[in-house]
Formats: structure tokens, sequence, C-alpha cells
């Protein structure tokens, strides 16, 4: 079966559900490795913003 | 409106047209406010209330939040990437291109010309320019990345990102015309598919216009005023890629209980709730970003304003859940409820953030320091305490009016049959909301009083930072073929492949685009695929010609913001309005206008409720047929005369968006339309009105209304009539 055939052959609420269960599968995924960053990595991420050379903090 | 000139590089930032933009949304608000309280304020034809809301939200979305979001994604992004914006020819256009637009919006829209769809309503010439103007921004963003300095993309960046790939395909796919005219189009998709296109597009204009980039902004700003960095940087990624992948699917829970199928709405609704989560987890990354730092919030008027604006994306994004789950929305639908919602959203979080960064920048840009702080914290507080007022007061105004329209007594009728009873009740409500609004605008006019002494203040001579700016080590030049093996080794250590992705922008910015596109799509697909998902009823028939220009004046003259043309299927309903709107109702009617707030009375069943005569005159002087009645009079409706030489072009417009029209209405359009203005005038003036008017306005108009859902009735009429019909 080719797969126009089958996308075919769905009823719209079928092709909803399918896109719904990929959607959720794509999202655990992205969701689990960003769970599994190297921490150093990250840290150093998240300090962009504090090193891009302009003074941070407090009042001018 | 002045440019600030950003000494550390010589770039342009527009934040101080995001403050003048501000008070003059402010401003339009409060006459806006004002309509709907004292409707003598309707200044027609101008400035009544149906063409001054689509100013005030246009000005909202597009030159508040959009200035505030352009100078937050210039001064981060440069700073992120640690690289100069790509061009600053481009920079200039996309700044200078944007106020022209909006100009434009401020002049056409007063005009009457509007595509009659919410948040959408510029018509096909300007939105073409908003295309030009937003590729000239895209190309400016990514061409920076691509000669950035700094190999991760910084989160966001992220954000910033899905925005311009996001209210592209948006802006894009809603605005899809048939033009009629150098300013009149008509959408080429009709009823349940319009309305469906116009909520993707409406719901995902807050989420990737007034959401993500502020969210970006956020994750810039406020660790850089709390000197420490956001509280978790896991937290972050999983709040974007949740709000990509959950958001797209949420509008249709604008369309609760309407003639949309239920399996989308429900769809909606789910959607909407899962949203609450990554929304919260987003709001707890943000406050707790501020562990520690809790003292520099009572001292330093930026992360103040953070805070409460990130409060406020907190309790919009429960809100907005609660709203979307039906039984909810069966009473908050179309009351001052949403009213409060958006404007939580637009003040408290959009609003707040935009001043907090303004605080933030000024005496960087400016090099003076801020010229008051007392001031800066009175603002802050007048500010704050104007939105409490402004939201409870809607709060108390929605609830009241959603239970009033409801309300049956004992003997079972409806408990307010005049709808006038239920918007007088809500006039006090109007009263404190103006308040909160008078306070917000004067907490805003001390904040640009701030920024004008900060900036006159500034040193003669800026001094220029030296900043120092790595090496991209990571992007050497493309090696020859035959080296290439030898510097293999020093490439960086096995990477992930979302920091692969991270490191190859486009391909990142493509998998963005793709999951908003595919989500899209299935959500969408069906609606079009089964465009016999919207069953025909063989009774409803194309719009005369004439009643065709008077739904164009109706469109026009701003209508759908008071008045829906959607009956629910719930009894207080049918009772107050007459049968339930079906979907086969609308597939002429490009745009659909069900409207979302009803501070008049629904008028999808008008058609034959009211005799002409009672039309011309509630035209005329609402106050003089409906006592109390908050309508804006429409004097030029009856010194204006029907174009006839326009409706044929029109007539042709919608026959080619594929309106069956009869080989008489393509071939003679206006006479046909002549034909029955002569006839509805002979009516009129037999009903005891005037005589002679065939040719103005509101004749076209009350041919219209007098149309209005009668077409399945009619049908009824002829089943009854024909003895063979079942
Ligand atoms: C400021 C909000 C507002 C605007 C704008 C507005 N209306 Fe109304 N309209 C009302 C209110 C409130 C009522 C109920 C009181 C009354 O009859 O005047 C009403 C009543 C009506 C009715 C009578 C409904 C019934 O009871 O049978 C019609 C018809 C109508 N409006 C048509 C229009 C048209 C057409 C326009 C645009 C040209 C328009 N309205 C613009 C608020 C508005």
């Amino acid at each position: 079966m080719r797969l126009s055939e089958l996308v075919s052959a769905m009823s719209p609420t079928q092709l909803t559900e399918v896109a719904l269960l990929i959607f959720v599968g794509v999202f655990v995924a992205v969701g689990v490795r960003a769970w599994r960053t190297v921490p150093s990595e990250r840290e150093r991420a998240a300090r962009l913003p504090l090193d891009d050379g302009e003074p941070t903090g407090g009042r001018r | 409106m002045l440019q600030l000139l950003d000494a550390a590089d010589g770039r342009l930032v527009g934040e101080e047209d995001a403050a003048l933009a501000v008070a003059k949304d402010e401003l339009v608000q409060a006459v806006d406010d004002g309509d709907a309280v004292w409707p003598s304020l309707n200044l027609a034809p101008y400035f009544t209330f149906g063409r001054l809301r689509p100013l005030h939200t246009n000005a909202v979305i597009f030159a508040f939040a959009g200035n505030g979001m352009f100078a937050a994604i210039y001064y981060s992004s440069q700073r992120l990437l640690k690289a100069r914006m790509f061009s600053d020819l481009l920079s200039n256009i996309h700044f200078w291109g944007w106020q022209l637009i909006i100009v434009a919006a401020a002049v056409t829209l007063p005009l009457g010309f509007t595509q009659g769809k919410e948040y959408a309503e510029l018509e096909w010439p300007i939105d073409l320019a908003i295309t030009v103007v937003w590729v000239v921004f895209a190309v400016n963003f990514f061409g920076t990345l691509a000669r950035r300095r700094e190999r991760h993309l910084y989160v966001a960046l992220w954000f910033y990102i899905a925005t311009i790939i996001t209210v592209a395909i948006l802006h894009i796919f809603n605005n899809l015309v048939i033009p009629a005219g150098p300013f009149k189009s008509y959408s080429i998709y009709a009823g349940v598919q319009d309305a469906f296109m116009q909520w993707w597009y409406g719901h995902n204009a807050v989420a990737f216009f007034l959401t993500t980039p502020f969210l970006g902004l956020m994750y810039y700003f406020l660790p850089k005023a709390a000197d420490r960095p956001v509280f978790s940087y896991r937290l972050s990624i999983l709040h974007f890629w949740s709000l990509v992948f959950l958001y797209i699917w949420a509008g249709p829970h604008h369309l609760h209980y309407t003639a949309l199928p239920a399996w989308a709405s429900t769809l909606g609704m789910i959607f909407s709730v899962m949203l609450w989560m990554p929304s919260w987890g987003g709001m707890i990354n943000g406050l707790l970003t501020l562990r520690g730092a809790w003292d520099k919030v009572a001292e330093d008027p930026v992360l103040k304003f953070f805070v409460v604006a990130i409060t406020f994306y907190g309790m919009s994004t429960f809100e907005g859940p609660m709203l979307s789950v039906k039984s909810v929305n069966a009473l908050s639908h179309y009351t001052n409820w949403n009213i409060a919602h958006v404007h939580g959203g637009a003040l408290g979080w959009v609003g707040f953030m935009v001043f907090g960064m303004v605080y933030w920048l000024v005496p960087r840009l400016y090099q003076a320091p801020l010229y008051s702080l007392r001031l800066a914290s009175t603002h802050f507080w007048i500010s704050t305490i104007g939105i409490v007022l402004y939201v409870v007061s809607l709060w108390a105004a929605g609830i009241t009016e959603g239970l009033m329209w409801r309300a049956f007594d004992d003997t079972g009728r409806l408990q307010f049959p005049d709808f006038v009873e239920t918007s007088v009740r809500i006039a006090p409500m109007y009263w404190v909301r103006m308040l909160g609004g008078s306070l917000y605008i004067t907490g805003t006019l001390i904040g640009i009083y701030n920024v004008y002494k900060t900036w006159a203040a500034r040193p003669a001579v800026y001094a220029l930072a030296e900043v120092e700016v790595p090496v991209p080590t990571w992007r050497r030049p493309r090696p020859a073929a035959s080296d290439q093996r030898a510097l293999r080794p020093e490439a960086e250590a096995p990477a992930h492949w979302h920091r692969r992705w991270e490191g190859l922008p486009m391909v990142f910015s493509v998998l963005v685009g793709l999951a908003v596109v595919v989500a899209s799509l299935f959500e969408i697909l069906p609606t079009f695929l089964i465009g016999d998902n919207v069953p025909r009823i063989a009774a409803v028939r194309p719009y005369r010609p004439l009643e065709l220009y008077g739904r164009d004046i109706y469109i026009r003259e701003g209508c759908y913001n008071c008045h829906s043309q959607m009956v629910r299927p719930f009894v207080d309903e049918t009772v107050r309005y007459g049968e339930y709107s079906k979907p086969g109702e609308f597939v002429y009617d490009h745009p659909f206008q069900w409207g979302s707030r009803r501070i008049g009375p629904d008028i999808h069943r008008e058609g034959g409720k009211r005799n002409h005569v009672w039309h011309w005159h509630h035209f005329r002087d609402p106050r003089a047929t409906s006592k109390g009645s908050v309508m804006p009079a429409y004097p030029h409706l009856f010194s204006d005369r029907i174009d006839w030489g326009e409706i044929q072009d029109r007539v042709d417009a919608m026959a080619m968006l594929g309106t069956p029209y009869s080989k008489a209405a393509l071939d003679d359009a206006p006479g046909q339309a002549r034909a029955q203005a002569e006839q509805i005038a002979a009516e009129l003036a037999a009903q005891g009105g005037p005589t002679g008017v065939a040719d103005r306005e509101v004749i076209a108009l009350i041919a219209y209304l007098q149309r209005l859902g009668t077409d399945i009735t009619q049908r009824a009429a002829a089943e009854q009539a024909a003895p063979g019909g079942k």
C-alpha cells in the first residue's frame, strides 16, 4: 500500500488523530532530550545574556 | 517620534516609539470606552465605535507590542549573537516601513477600509506592505544569525525565530483575498472555513505576536536585570517547545458552540488546557530567577515591572485555558469577561514587560542615570492599580451580562428580554473601567516624561564602548578537500543532535516552521477537504447585489464589533433570537461576520423581525426606538448615495470566489440592485416612512438586514406550501 493510498483511506478524524500522536511523540522526545543536556553546557548557555559584554544588574 | 541612537554600535531602536504608541492607543481606548458609555461621543462617520475599535486593537498589537518587540529583538539579538545586525539599511527600512504601516492603519481604519476580520482588518495593499517589511526583518535577522560569533543560540533567540516564521505564515494565509477595488476585497474563505482560518490566525497572533517575542524579552532582560542566570535553562527549553507544539491547535476555542464541527472545538479546548502547564512552567521559571534577589525588586523599577508582568502572564495563561473550557465559555463568550482577559494580557504582561525593558534601556542608551526613580515607582504603582480596577470591573461586567442573558423567570420567560437592560446594568462597571484605564495612561505619561528628562540629560558626546568579540572558531573557512581530514580532529567533540540544530539556525528554523505548518494543516485541512463537511442547505442562496452592497456597509461600519451573527444552540438564545445558526447558512459569507462580542444583541435572525421604517429610525437615532441604547447613530447613511457603479465589480469578485450568481446578476448587477432598492423604498414609504430615498446607503443596509437569517425559514414555508414536500 502506498502512502498516498493510506492517507486517502483515512477519515479526517483519523488523520487528526495520527497527527496528534506524531506530535506527542516528538514532543516527548524533545522533552527527554532537554532533560538530558550536559550540565556544563546548560550553565554556559544560561549565562549567555550575562556574558555579553554589557554590565548587568542594579540601576544606573 | 524619537529614535535612539545606540552609542555602543550605532544601531537604531524604536523604544520611544513604543512608549508613544501606548499613549496613542490609550487615547483611542479612552474614546472607545467613552463611546460605549456615551453614544453621543461617536462622531460619525469616522469615529464611531465600529471603526475605532479596530484602530485600537491594531494599534495595541502592531504599534505598541510590535515596536516593543522589535526593540527587544534588535537590542538583545546583537548582544546574544555577538554580531552587529546584518544590514543597517534593512534595519532602517524595517523601522520606517513599520511606522508607515501604522500610519496607514490609523488613516484607513477610520475611513472604513477594512477586511472585517478581527486584528486582520487592514486592507490588502497594507497587507502586502506588511509582508514586504516582515520579509526585510526576517532577512536582516537571519543574516545576523548567519554571521554570529556565538555558536549556541540562547533560548530567547528561539522564541524570536518562532515569532518571525509563524507570524509570516499566519499573516499570509489569513489574508488571502480577492480584491474588488483598491481598498476593498473579499476573503477567499467563506463562513465556517473563514471563521476557522480567522481564529487560527487570531489565537496564534496572541501566541506568536504577543507572547513568544515577549518571552524572549523576558529570558534576556530578566536575567540581566536580576544579575543571575535564568532559574532553569532546561525548563526554558521545554517551555519553548511546548508553546510551539501546543499553541497552534488552540484557536477553535474562540468558536465554541458556533457552527464549527464539535471535534475541532473539543480539540481546541484540550490543547488550551494543556497550554496552562508549560505557561506556568515559564512563569515559575521567571519568578524563581529572582531567587535571592527579591531585595532588588523593592528598589529597582525594572524588576518591579518584570515581576508584575510575569505574574500577569501567569494569570492570563490560567484564565485563558479556563475560558476555553466549553461550559465556562458558554457563559463568558461574547461578554466583557473576554475583554478583561485580553487587558490583563495586554496591559499587564505585554505593557509591563515593555516598560521594564524601556527603564532598563534608556539610561544605558543615553548614558545618563534615570531622571527619577521615584517617578518610575509612581508609574509602576499607578498603572498597576489601573490594571486591577480595569480587569476586576470587566470581570464583574462580563459575568453580570452573561448571567442576565441566560436568566429565565419563574414563568419560564426570559427575565431580561430587553437587551438594553443588560447594557444599562453594567454601565457603572464601565466607569470603573474608565478610571482604571485613565490611571494606566497617567502612569504611562509619567513614564514618557521620565524618559524625556533622562534623554535631555544625555552627554554631548556618547562614550564609545569597546566590545571584545570572540573569533568564531567553530565556523572556519571551508577547508580545501585535501586537508579536510587533517582538520577533522580539531572539530568539536561529537555534538548532540539538538546542539547541531542550534548550530544550524536554518535547519532549526525550518523545523519550527514545519511543526507549525504540519499542525496547522492537520487542524485546518479536514474542514477544507470536507468542503461538504459544511452541509449545504438548498434554500440558502447568494446575497442579491443590493444585499451584498449592504453587507459591505455592515463590514465598513464595523457592526461586527458590537453584534454577533451566531445564535448558539442554547435555550436562552433560541428564545431570545430565534433558531440557532447552521454551518450551511454561511457558505456565501466572504468574510464571515460571526463577531466575538455582544455589546448589542445577536442579529443573525434579524430578517423580518422589524419593519423597514423601524430600521430607518433606528439608524438615524437608536435612542428614538430603543431607550438607553448605546448604538451609535449613522447620519451619513442617510446622506451618502449608493455607488451603483461599484456593484458589478463586487458581484464579479464574489463570482470569482465561486458564488453561483445568475447570468442576469452577472450581466446587470446594478440594474438588479436598483430594482430591489426601489422596492424597499416603496415598502418604506407604504409603512409611513419617507419617499424618494431609494439611492441612500441605508436602503442597502436595510436590504441586507432583512435578508439575514431568513433563507432557512423560507424553505420551511415553501415546504409547507408544497403538498408533496416532506
Ligand atoms: C456600540 C455598539 C454598536 C454598534 C457599533 C452597532 N450596534 Fe446595533 N445595537 C447595539 C445595541 C446596544 C443594540 C440594542 C439596542 C437598540 O435596539 O438600539 C443594537 C441594536 C441593533 C439592531 C436591532 C436588533 C433588534 O433588536 O432587532 C440592529 C438591526 C442593529 N443594531 C444593527 C446595527 C448595524 C447594522 C450596525 C452597523 C452599522 C450596528 N448595529 C452597530 C449596539 C451597536
